[in-house]
């Protein structure tokens, strides 16, 4: 396993603890589907983020086993799902791995475990921009979430990838007008308040 | 008896385009003096069989049918046992692998044609053995575990009549230990249900129950075994057919296990002691009598270990998943941790093990560096690998070892016998280990009056001996099959299965022995060795080297054979140095005439001839597909089917070599721990006999490499035209041999 992040990692032998096991069968969304994970890795194997993620979906699951509760619910990994559903597809035990790791992030957020400042960052600028547009606009989203940080770290993240900017724009991939916003962008609004409101919003 | 040839050569399938039949059609008259020769487009149909069926009605008893290769259209040449029918492959291994209307080719035919005309001469119809004692068709199951009962009951509603020998005083074997088992369909815990099938077969009427009883003496074979049974200090006889050994297996010894903490802490059971204690009543902390709350089993505890077992048992993780199961029964709130190496829950009892996750089991993958003791309870420190980290389990009330199956006849202690003067291996007193593929080797349970020892012969495991994948229940004692966890280690259902296999064969085994016909592999074989005893030596050879231990010795050595526990592989003929040993279809002489009635080229005319020994198990078939996929090889390469290569009588190659050929090829099985020849022993017995060629040659002043042993398999047909190329290659490199045209 290519595991570089070894960060967390207690000193002495680990003392298998169930309780957070138990913990999170019991409290966390499709938690008790976990027991049913046999350590394959085929979610990791299949997961197109595990290289920039701390620690990969099988291994989330494995601390869980060892009662690692820190390291679990402060970890990036179950922040970094895009849900992509390949590894909720291939599992072949069936555990809806893509959910496991949504119910994990928020109930981390429940437990007031603050997601890292980038996280916090991208995900309050996304919702910003669907209430305003409906939709993403490929170009104002990393440009707001660049320049949320500050205006030199703003531009200086624009040029590096102003080249790739470019050549999207050439093969239309990427449109130089601003996007509007979707129809019905005010009945969207309320059903996104009403879900918001219902507390089932997103991380 | 008196011989009528009839050669019929056929011109379907592409023969008649690739062969001048003309010519062909000519040689046996020129030759051999043959009328009878007929010609037609495709024999296999009605008119050409009724062709052959009119030459029959009219005196022909022995025919040559030139065609296709003998593993096809058996069914449609067959005339009845009194009519010898000789095969001669003219489509796979010469019409579809070699060049058309080339003179080598034509040649080739005319050898292979030669060679079959020379066969059917030298053969006699086979006339099947039958002793002069009555036949028995018993089946003597011994052991009455559930394989056991199982094979016994099975023969039983088959209509067989069963004697069944158990060494216990009740029948059940290790199943009245258990108290529930995990089975097909493998979803919930099941009761045993043992003592119902103990009951089933004590009230069978088929079935004579011996218990309390064990087996003093076996001799004979099969449809003839006599037995000595003691039980309670009577000895009775009894006379049986075949044989079926069930004896099952022990739990590894865990006292060898100290660094898991058994024997150091009470706290530490083997899973056969958890079983006990669960079927008692309740689980318990054995040393003070307390509550089990968490519990961890150690999976391949001794298993997959070269210090102690090397081989994995593959049913301790479904019982430690079972025992899991009565301690979350006994105790919901109690832990259960399962420290494995590998979970193998093989086939649907993967569905057990996904039961014992969703009950909340918690598995870990790793090692145990540690057991120990802080405070009254235990700790197991080891290393987990899907954390990779050390780790340390500590409050750990009952730690289960999931211990291993050896086969009840393996040995505690590799017996030894008094070693010949000088041998390499003996230890001070002149005594030798003997090896576990010798009779003497597994513990006492049939007690053969065998000359090759009184037990199977095992593997080094102690598992008797069996050819693995093509046919498991048969041992290397004709006869004599095995079922359940003597075999291999299994789980119950598995062993059901087994014993249903087991006495299938047995049943199998006394029908053909009944017909005077052999068992697998060359079931349904007629013809058996026969000694012409003037001759013999007395050298020893043929009881010694038999695979089957079929034949007996008298106290002068000479050999007795008993034709019902031969398997008719014919090793005693390749053994035997002054060639007495032969069969009505099948001799050394007829083999020989066959070698020399191959026509060798003058050595001007820059024709080698090599002769292939072929395997007819697994070779032949090999070439023949090599001919179906159009493949091709050298035609100067006469092959000869031999029953298997340790039917191979080393005075054929002195025959070949005097006679002018170039080079001699054996193609057989592979040999060794995997073996794959269907004779066991056959193909390594060749080439050990082989390795003593050379010296002979150098003797002759001839090239060692022209003698060539390889191991062939049936899916390696692909390679077989290469290997025979490359063997090409070198005889003409040797050079022709010196004495063509003496």
């Amino acid at each position: 396993m290519a595991d570089p992040k070894k960060k967390g990692k207690a000193e002495g032998p680990v003392s298998y603890d169930p309780s957070f096991s138990k913990e999170v069968f019991e409290k966390v969304d499709y938690g008790e589907k976990i027991k049913m994970c046999m350590q394959c890795g085929v979610c990791a194997a299949s997961c197109p983020l595990s290289m920039v993620m701390d620690y990969s979906p099988r291994k989330i699951f494995a601390l869980i086993r060892a009662g690692k509760r820190s390291e679990v619910l402060s970890s990036k990994a179950i922040m970094l799902c895009t849900s992509c559903y390949s590894c909720k597809v291939r599992c072949p035990r069936k555990v809806p791995v893509v959910d496991v790791m949504h119910g994990l992030a928020n109930y981390a957020l429940k437990q007031g475990y603050v997601p890292r400042e980038e996280t916090a960052l991208f995900g309050r600028e996304f919702w910003k921009q669907i209430l305003r547009l409906g939709r993403i606009d490929e170009k104002d989203l990393p440009r707001r979430y660049f320049f949320s940080k500050g205006i030199i770290p703003g531009i200086k993240k624009s040029m590096e990838l102003a080249d790739m900017g470019i050549v999207l724009m050439l093969h239309k991939r990427m449109k130089l007008l601003p996007e509007r916003s979707v129809k019905g962008i005010k009945e969207l609004r309320k059903m996104l308040e009403k879900a918001s409101a219902m507390g089932n919003g997103g991380a | 008896m008196s011989k009528k040839v009839g050669v019929y050569i056929c011109k379907g399938c592409g023969i008649g385009d690739s062969l001048d039949i003309e010519k062909l059609a000519g040689l046996p008259e020129e030759e051999y003096s043959i009328d009878t020769v007929k010609i037609h487009e495709a024999f296999c149909t009605k008119e050409g069989v009724d062709l052959i069926k009119d030459d029959i009605a009219n005196g022909v008893n022995a025919v040559v049918i030139a065609a296709c290769s003998p593993r096809v259209n058996y069914d449609v040449f067959d005339f009845g046992v009194d009519k010898i029918v000789e095969r001669v492959n003219l489509r796979e291994q010469v019409a579809w692998s070699h060049a058309p209307k080339d003179e080598d080719t034509q040649m080739l035919a005319e050898d292979n044609l030669r060679m079959g005309i020379v066969k059917a001469n030298a053969s006699e119809p086979p006339v099947p053995f039958k002793a002069e004692e009555d036949y028995s068709g018993k089946l003597l199951v011994v052991g009455g575990g559930l394989a056991g009962m199982t094979a016994a009951l099975e023969a039983a509603k088959a209509g067989y009549e069963v004697i069944l020998v158990e060494k216990e005083a009740k029948l059940g074997g290790f199943l009245n230990k258990c108290k529930q088992r995990v089975t097909f369909p493998y979803k919930e815990l099941t009761p045993t249900g043992i003592e119902d099938m103990a009951a089933e077969v004590s009230a069978n009427p088929n079935i004579k129950v011996y218990t309390s009883a064990k087996v003093d003496e076996i001799s004979g074979g099969p449809c003839l075994f006599n037995l000595k049974i003691s039980q309670n200090g009577t000895q009775i006889t009894e006379k049986v057919g075949s044989i079926i050994q069930a004896t099952g297996w022990v739990p590894y010894d865990a006292k060898k296990l100290p660094h898991l903490g058994y024997g150091r802490f009470k706290d530490v059971v083997t899973n056969v002691e958890f079983e006990e204690m669960a079927k008692e009543g309740k689980i318990r902390r054995p040393s003070d009598g307390g509550e089990v709350k968490t519990a961890l089993f150690i999976q391949c505890a001794g298993s997959r270990d070269p210090e102690h077992l090397p081989y994995c048992s593959s049913v301790c993780c479904l019982v430690s998943l079972k025992q899991a199961t009565y301690l979350k029964e006994q105790d919901p709130e109690a832990v259960s941790y399962i420290l494995y190496k590998d979970m193998r829950t093989i086939a649907q009892a993967e569905d057990f093990y996904r039961k014992a996750q969703r009950d909340g089991n918690i598995f870990i993958r790793g090692s145990v560096e540690a057991v120990g003791d802080e405070g009254g309870k235990l700790y197991v420190a080891g290393y987990d690998e899907l954390l990779g980290e050390k780790i340390k389990i500590e409050g750990i009330d009952l730690v289960v070892l999931a211990v291993g199956m050896v086969p009840a006849s393996k040995p505690e202690a590799v017996p030894k016998i008094k070693a010949p003067e000088g041998a390499p291996g003996a230890d001070s007193e002149g005594m030798i280990e003997v090896a576990a593929d010798s009779g003497f080797f597994a513990n006492r349970t049939l007690n053969l009056l065998y000359r090759q020892g009184p037990e199977l012969p095992t593997l080094r495991y102690g598992f008797p001996d069996s050819h693995f994948i093509c046919f498991p229940y048969e041992t290397r004692r004709t006869g004599i099959y095995t079922a359940g966890c003597i075999r291999r280690p299994m789980e119950s259902y598995q062993a059901e299965e087994d014993a249903v296999g087991a006495a299938m064969k047995a049943i199998q085994c006394i029908e053909l022995t009944m017909r005077g016909m052999a068992v697998h592999p060359r079931a349904g074989d007629m013809s058996y060795p026969e000694f012409f005893m003037q001759r013999c030596t007395q050298c020893k050879r043929c009881t010694e080297e038999c695979p089957f231990g079929a034949i007996n010795e008298d106290e002068k050595a000479n050999p007795l054979p008993q034709p019902t526990r031969c398997r008719r592989c014919g090793v005693c003929m390749g053994a035997c140095p002054e060639r007495i040993i032969s069969f009505k279809n099948y001799s050394v002489p007829m083999i020989g005439d066959m070698i020399k009635a191959i026509h060798v080229p003058e050595e001007d005319e820059g024709k080698p001839r090599v002769v292939a020994l072929i395997c007819e198990n697994d070779a032949y078939p090999a070439l023949d597909m090599a001919g179906i996929k159009r493949m091709s090889w050298s035609p100067y390469i006469r092959f000869i089917p031999v029953r298997c290569l340790g039917s191979v009588n080393l005075v054929w190659i002195a025959d070949s070599l005097s006679r002018g050929i170039d080079g001699i090829i054996l193609l057989g099985c592979r040999h060794g721990d995997d073996y794959q020849c269907h004779f066991i022993k056959g193909s390594e017995l060749a080439n050990v006999r082989l390795s003593k060629v050379a010296e002979t040659l150098q003797r002759l002043a001839l090239e060692s490499d022209r003698v060539r042993y390889v191991e062939i398999g049936i899916a390696d047909y692909h390679k077989l035209p290469g290997i025979l190329d490359d063997f090409m290659k070198v005889i003409e490199n040797v050079g022709p041999n010196p004495y063509k045209g003496w």
